[in-house]
Formats: C-alpha cells, structure tokens, sequence
C-alpha cells in the first residue's frame, strides 16, 4: 500500500502540513514503542501524522477508510507490548497533540480529558482541587490518557482502587470510517443500550481512535504513608499480604519484589537497604488523618510480625515515601539493565496463588537455565516476571519461547491470564485463543468485523 | 595523496570505534520514554527524534546497520543541547549526551562533518592569541555601544558589579575566609585560576572579580590558559580537543587547585582524566590535573567563604547543566547567595536555558523558545537579579532580561558574592 502524493496532499490540508512526517528518519522514529519487539528491522509507518483535533483525526480517518490505508494510533509509545508499533506501515497517527484538559468538573467529581493528556498531569490538575485520579501505570510521568484507555492501564493503586476501565464514565472515539461517537456520560446509572464505551477500553486502538475521554474522580486522600517491610522468602511476603486484606486492611498499593530485583534496585540507586531478605514489599496506606493511618501501619506491623518479617519501616517524610516509590518505577527499567536482552511479562494470576505462580516460575526458570527476575502487585495477583537473556544466542533464545510459554500455561492452570495491564498487543499474540477459547476470540472478531470491516485498525494486533 | 588515504582509512577505523561506543552506550535503553517530559527540546519540538529515546534508537540502529549517516542524521544528531535532563531522569542513566558527542565526531570522520558557524568559533578557539584580539575587540565594541553589530547577543550587555554595588549596596570589601574550612588552603597552596572563552571574551568584570575573590583566599596564580576544548569535543574536533587538554594539563602541573567560574569549564576540565585514559603517557597526569579542577561555588564553600556582605535585593539562581547535572555541584552557590541577599528558588531551575555553548547560534528559534520558558519562571520569582554561574548560560540569561523589559538583571555570582 502506498500512500499517493494526491492523498498526502489531502492530509497535509487537514493537520498543516508541518504535521505530516515521511522523512526516512521520522519514519524510523515512530516505528518502535517500549515492547520489546525487536528495533530492527524497523516496522515503520509510511507516514506519521499528528492532528489536533478530534475533526482533524474524524476527517483524517475518512480518507484513509476510503483508500483502505492502515491506521495504528499513537500516544506516547510507552506501551510494553507492541500496541502502537506500526506493523502494517500505514499511517502512524500520533495523538499526543490533543492535549487539553476540556473541563473539570468538581461537583459531579468528573474530568474531561483529551487522549494526549499526560496521566500525572491529569492527577496534578485534579489534586490541586483536592480530586483524586487513582490509576497510576508505573510510567504514569509520560504516558498519556488515551493509551490508558486502549490499554486499560493499571497501576500500583489497583488493589485498592481499581484500574482505569474503573474510571472511565464516558468516551468520544472516532471510528474507522471518520464518524464520531460519543458514548457514556456523567449519569452514573446509565443502562440506554449496550455499554459501548466497555467496547473500547482495553481494545489497543483496533476498533476506534479514542479522542476524549470523561473520567470519575474521587475526593483526595489527605494522608499517606509508605512501608518498606523485608521477609526471609516472597511465600512469607504474599502470605502477609492476604492476611493483612484479610484483616480488613486494604493498603493503596503492595508491591512485591524478589532477590533479582532487589540487586538490580540497589546496583541502580546504590543503596544497600535490602539485606534483610530475599523478598521486599512497599505499601502504601492512605487515609484522612494521622490516627487512621498510624492503624493502618499498627495492623500491618502486627501481621507481618507474624509471617516472620526482618525489617520494617516507615517511610520518616514525603522524600523517602518517594525515594523508595521511585525504586518501584525505575525497576522495569533496571532489571533491563542486567541483560542484553529482558523479556517481559504481565501475567496475572488470583491474589492467593500469587506465591504459587512464583514457585512455578522458579521451576520453570531453573528448568530452562534462565535468570527470572519477579516483580508484581501482590496486592492484586498481578506480576511482572522479566526473563534476563541475550536473545542473539540462537539457542537461548529458543529456551526462552519454551520458558515464555510454560509461564503462561503456568498462569492459566492457576485460574489466572495472559494480561493484567498491558495487553496482548503483538508479544502475546499466539496465546490468545489458548487463554480465552475460541469462542470468546470468534466473539471478539465478530465485533471487530462491525466496527472495522475495512481492517484498516491497527492491523497485526491482538490476535 | 597517499597520506591523505591512509589518514581516512585510520579515521575511518576510529570513527567505527566511536559508533560501536555509541552504540554501546545506548544499549540498555529500553525505550520506555522517561526521558520525554524532561528533555527540553522535546517540551518545544515534540517530535520522537529531538527526544533522547528517539535519538538513542537513532544510534542503536545506525551502529546495527539500519540507519545510514545522512545529512538528515547529521542534523538529528547535532540537534542536542548536551544539558544531561535525559540522563538524570533515565532509570538506567543512558549517557546519550555522551553518546552524541561520540556520533559527532563519527560522523565527522566519516562524512567531513562540517558546521560553519562551529568550525568558525573553533578556530578562534583554538589559539589563544586569537581568543585575546577577539576580547579586544569585543571589548571596544562594547565600549563604543556597537554590540547591534553582532547577531544574536552574541556579545551580550555586561551588568556588572559596579552596576549590582551602585544599587543595591553600601562600601564594598571582599569577603573573608572563615574558620570553618573544610577545604585546607594555607599560604603554600598554589591556587589558579582557569579563565575560559567564554568569560574572557563576553564577560571580562565578572572574570576580573573572580580573580579579586580568589586572591583574597590564597595567593593567586594566573597561566595562559586555552581553552578548555568543550566546543571541539561537542563538536567532532577531537584531536584538536585533545590538544588543547595536554597543553593545559602542562600548564597547570605546577598548581595545588585549579579553579574555573565557568561551569562547562570546570565540568570538562573534571573529565580530562576520562578521555585521556587510553593514553599511556597522559592518563596520570590527566587524572592529576582533573582531580585538582574546582567550580569557583565549589571552591568557596570548601573554604567557608562569606560574601562581605548581605545586600536587600531579591536574588534567584538558575543552575547550569554543568554544574548541576555535570558536576552534582547545587547546594554551594545556593548558600552563597542565601549569604550575599534574599534568596528565593526559581521554578525549574535546573531546566536548560537553551544556550548549550553554539546551539543557540545553530537554533535560535528553538533556544529562543526554550529561554520564554526560563524568563517567565525568573519573573515568577519577583527577583530583581538572576545570579548564574556559567557565561553560556549567562548570555541567554542577558537576552532575557532584555526581553523582559529589564524587569530583572543577570549576573554570574561572582559580580554578587
């Protein structure tokens, strides 16, 4: 498919023709995201084109409907599986100009977002009123709404409060052939037809360009705090985590690391504060004032006394709260670090097989000779295990796919799937029909058939 | 002729090394785009290239084969400011600055690399008796009011502290040392001072107080520096770079602390020892000489210097890139200032002016942008002077008080403290 100089012309006519790139370099540019999908050879769009309004994206998708080019969207390319990777070539349609925050309504606690909004912008501009935006994807500085939307982002915050489909009251989506939908609203009981809006979250850009979005907010928690505990094992960690929810506790965010991560962290950030343990948990507790969180912090305390803590800590000001929650962000990024190669996964398992399915992964690691780093929300049953590998050895490589898909059988045996948060994209492509039945993939088709009967939608992905 | 082949063939062996260095040195990029929101080029320009995941991907494919050096590249690579935002928010700090540098001068050796205005300034640059007519004559045109001849405040309105003095303050004395040193400096310490380009040629006051504050401390020396070679290494000029290092690292041999008021100075100067680590002969001496190089801020609060006096003026700092990010040097010119008036904290002090040594002559549109940024954020403070500590920082500092209608003045601390 190649785009005609005529039909350029028409795009450079809608979006200004400074926001129309073809160079062989911008090409290159916009033809990888955060997957880790190989750089080379690049999959390249033939174009990449950035509109600024939700006209010009209406307007741009009427054309290439009509000429049958394919269309991939774009936020911040921060996706880890391959979403926004122009496989088809077509057009790259870059969302990150459609950065307004439309309107902040504080009395029914809503906001209304364009797609490229930044998601810690949003949060920013809604703590200033005291509204709380919980979901928090640990790039939460770069990524942007749209992207959280068609991915259906979660966060640290999910254990408590959910991920982003939670949020999400009402959608503008463009759809394949340039027609606007409007979908949702701010009622909150709204029953009129079927709930399209459902239809797009989590649909990776295959069914609509999603240009605004209208999202529930929350009053401000007035207080936090932050744990650091250390247990001798990560089964006396998640033990201590289900305990705690048990007890009626539930911290705004438990995340789990294991020894691989826990070395990576503290090459990185040079620190030796994690002797104490072969497993390492942050908490976060939130609440409305000191008493309530000193409750909080008591309740915990007592529970992982008894699952056999080494250290416990509270976090003494908001720096170290944010030194150590910075440790949890970076750690994606630092486990990469310790490998030529890091394949990434985002399985997600029932919060009480979590220890399991960490069990599970060791065997499966030691059995292929693979170093796994696991790192996760144990809060919610959702973990990250890294493969540390260097994928230009043939034969690791090799071993690598074996591991990658015993994990997942792994992670289906416990009751569990193949995504928490990031979604299948093109790296977990093959599993689909093995995790859903084909039933489920036949039914998903079928909706993709209605709304895009062209294909032209981020073709290649998901299936 | 034959010489001239062989002189290609070893740049072109070289010039491989740098890209596989590079290539290398971007590798654990993972691509996941912390880099974006912090990267100042990006903020005005936000296309995935001007990024440094868009440039780091950029180095991996051309060393891996499916990239070729272009003009277009060429442009890409140089459209840099060198500030390390990316590095320090990087959760792997992927050293794309350094990155750059090396594909500069790769793409030099490979495709004669040439910039005029750069190969223009490197030229003055590279002789100091030519750095010396420049000052002269940058010196007259200042006095004569002709600095409309120079594009660009190239050649910026000196605000000096005898403007600051006639002010904002009462008899002026220097300041003293205090008792509280924890750097030792006695009557034998051999304390020089390294004066870069940039404050030789643009900022004389502010170079000459520098050398009053220092003498007041120690005896000072004073050598015929060159220049310090940042500009040829950003540049792809290594071996001339290179030579500038040895010949300095001479100079100074016989000195116990090397002292600069120039950020990209001092910062360079620290990392001689770095790039003169593959050289048998000079790898010694170079760490020698980088491990005596002190930032003046650096060197006065080591010392327990007290500004002689605290005026009523309102005074904001912006951090230079290399000082802040280069050298991890923030706290001592703070504290300086909280000494010498009323010190209030620029929003965003650490973010890039826009100056990066010639970009702004390369890009001025782009600097200029980013420099709005900056001006707003100073007149937010109230202040009356932002105080700074390097002379590219310095010159767009200048132009922005201009624009703001002179609502603040710039100064490099030495003309405050």
């Amino acid at each position: 498919m190649t785009i005609t100089r005529e039909t350029k012309q028409k795009f450079q006519d809608i979006v200004g023709t400074e926001n129309v790139l073809d160079s062989a370099l911008d090409r290159f540019a916009y033809s990888y995201d955060a997957s880790f999908v190989s750089l080379l050879p690049a999959n390249k769009p033939e174009m990449v084109i950035r509109p600024l309004t939700t006209q010009e994206v209406s307007r741009t998708m009427a054309i290439a409907c009509e000429r049958g080019i394919p269309v991939t969207p774009r936020g911040a390319a921060s996706g880890r599986t391959g979403g926004s990777i122009p496989l088809r070539g077509g057009i790259s349609l870059c969302l990150d100009r459609l950065r307004q925050i439309v309107e902040l309504d504080e009395r029914n606690m809503i906001v209304t977002a364009e797609a490229g909004v930044r998601t810690s912008d949003l949060y920013s501009y809604c703590a200033a009123q005291d509204l709380f935006y919980p979901p928090d994807p640990a790039s939460w500085k770069f990524c942007t709404i749209g992207g959280n939307v068609a991915e259906n982002a979660g966060g640290m915050r999910a254990v408590k409060y959910g991920v982003t489909a939670n949020y999400v009251m009402g959608l503008e989506v463009v759809l394949a052939d340039g027609t606007v939908l409007m979908t949702g609203g701010k009622a909150i009981k709204n029953v009129t037809g079927y709930d399209l809006k459902s239809l797009f979250i989590g649909s990776e850009g295959t069914l609509g360009i999603i240009t605004k979005a209208m999202l529930k907010l929350i009053s401000l928690p007035k207080k936090r705090g932050t744990l650091l505990l250390m247990f001798r094992s990560i089964d006396d960690g998640c033990r201590a985590i289900n305990q705690v929810l048990q007890a009626g506790i539930v911290p705004a965010a438990a995340e789990i690391m294991d020894k691989v991560c826990l070395e990576a962290a503290a090459r990185h950030k040079r620190m030796d504060i994690f002797r104490a343990g072969e497993a390492c948990i942050i908490i976060e507790i939130d609440g409305d004032n000191d008493n309530m969180l000193a409750a909080q912090a008591e309740g915990i305390a007592a529970v992982a006394k008894g699952c056999g803590s080494r250290e416990f800590r509270l976090a003494g000001s908001l720096q170290e709260a944010e030194e150590l929650w910075e440790i949890r962000r970076g750690l994606s990024s630092a486990v990469a670090s310790l490998a030529p190669n890091r394949v990434s996964e985002d399985i997600s398992v029932p919060r009480t097989s979590f220890s399991e399915m960490v069990r599970l992964i060791r065997t499966i690691g030691d059995n292929h000779q693979l170093t796994i780093a696991v790192y996760g929300h144990a809060g919610d049953g959702n973990l990250h295990p890294s493969i540390l590998c260097d994928l230009s050895n043939p034969a690791e490589a090799e071993r690598v796919d074996r591991a990658v898909e015993e994990i997942f059988a792994a992670a289906l045996s416990l009751g569990g799937t193949l995504s928490g948060e990031h979604g299948i994209g093109i790296t977990k492509r093959p599993y689909l029909s093995q995790a859903l039945g084909i039933t489920a993939v036949n039914t998903m088709k079928a909706v993709k058939q209605a709304l895009d009967p062209k294909g032209i939608l981020n073709p290649g992905k998901i299936w | 002729m034959k010489e001239e082949g062989l002189g290609q063939l070893m740049h072109g062996r070289a010039g491989d090394e740098l890209l596989q260095k590079a290539g290398k040195t971007v590798s654990q990029c993972d691509r996941c785009g912390a880099c974006l929101p912090v990267c100042p080029l990006f903020g005005e320009k936000d296309h995935e290239f001007a990024s440094a995941r868009g440039k780091n991907a950029m180095v991996r494919a051309l060393a891996e084969g499916g990239l070729e050096p272009t003009r277009d590249l060429l442009a890409r690579v140089d459209f840099c400011l060198l500030c390390r935002a990316c590095v320090e928010a990087c959760p792997n700090q992927i050293a794309t600055d350094q990155a750059m540098i090396d594909l500069r001068q790769y793409l030099k050796y490979r495709m004669g690399y040439k910039n005029v205005k750069q190969e223009a300034l490197a030229a003055v640059l590279d002789s100091r008796t030519a750095v010396k007519l420049a000052a002269g004559l940058l010196a007259f045109c200042r006095r004569r009011g002709l600095n409309g001849l120079f594009s660009h405040s190239l050649l910026p309105e000196e605000f000096t502290r005898a403007h600051f003095l006639a002010a904002h303050a009462g008899p002026a004395a220097l300041g003293q040392k205090t008792p509280i040193a924890g750097l030792k400096v006695t009557g034998a310490t051999k304390v020089a001072y390294f004066q870069g380009c940039g404050m030789r040629l643009l900022f004389p006051a502010a170079a000459a107080r520098t050398c009053a504050i220092l003498a007041a401390t120690a005896p000072l020396v004073q050598r015929a520096n060159a220049c310090c070679g940042l500009p040829h290494l950003a540049h792809g000029k290594r071996r001339e770079f290179l030579a500038l290092a040895r010949n300095n690292i001479r100079l100074y041999e016989g000195s116990d602390i090397i002292v600069s008021d120039c950020a990209s100075c001092s910062s360079m100067l620290k990392h001689l020892g770095a790039w003169l680590e593959d050289d048998p002969a000079w790898k010694d001496r170079a760490a020698l000489f980088s491990g005596k190089v002190m930032d003046l801020t650096e060197y006065l609060a080591g010392i327990g210097y007290r500004p002689p006096m605290k005026a009523d003026v309102t005074l904001t700092y912006h951090a230079p890139c290399h000082l802040v990010r280069g050298q991890g040097i923030s706290a001592e010119p703070r504290a300086l200032l909280q000494a010498a008036g009323n010190f209030v904290e620029l929003p965003e002090a650490d973010r890039c002016c826009g100056g990066a040594g010639s970009f702004h002559l390369d890009y001025p549109e782009i600097s200029s942008q980013i420099l709005e940024r900056k001006r707003k954020n100073i007149e937010r403070t109230g202040a009356a002077i932002v105080v700074t500590g390097c002379p590219g920082c310095l010159i767009q500092l200048t132009r922005a008080a201009k624009k703001s209608g002179h609502k603040f003045k710039a100064l490099h601390i030495s003309q405050i403290i």
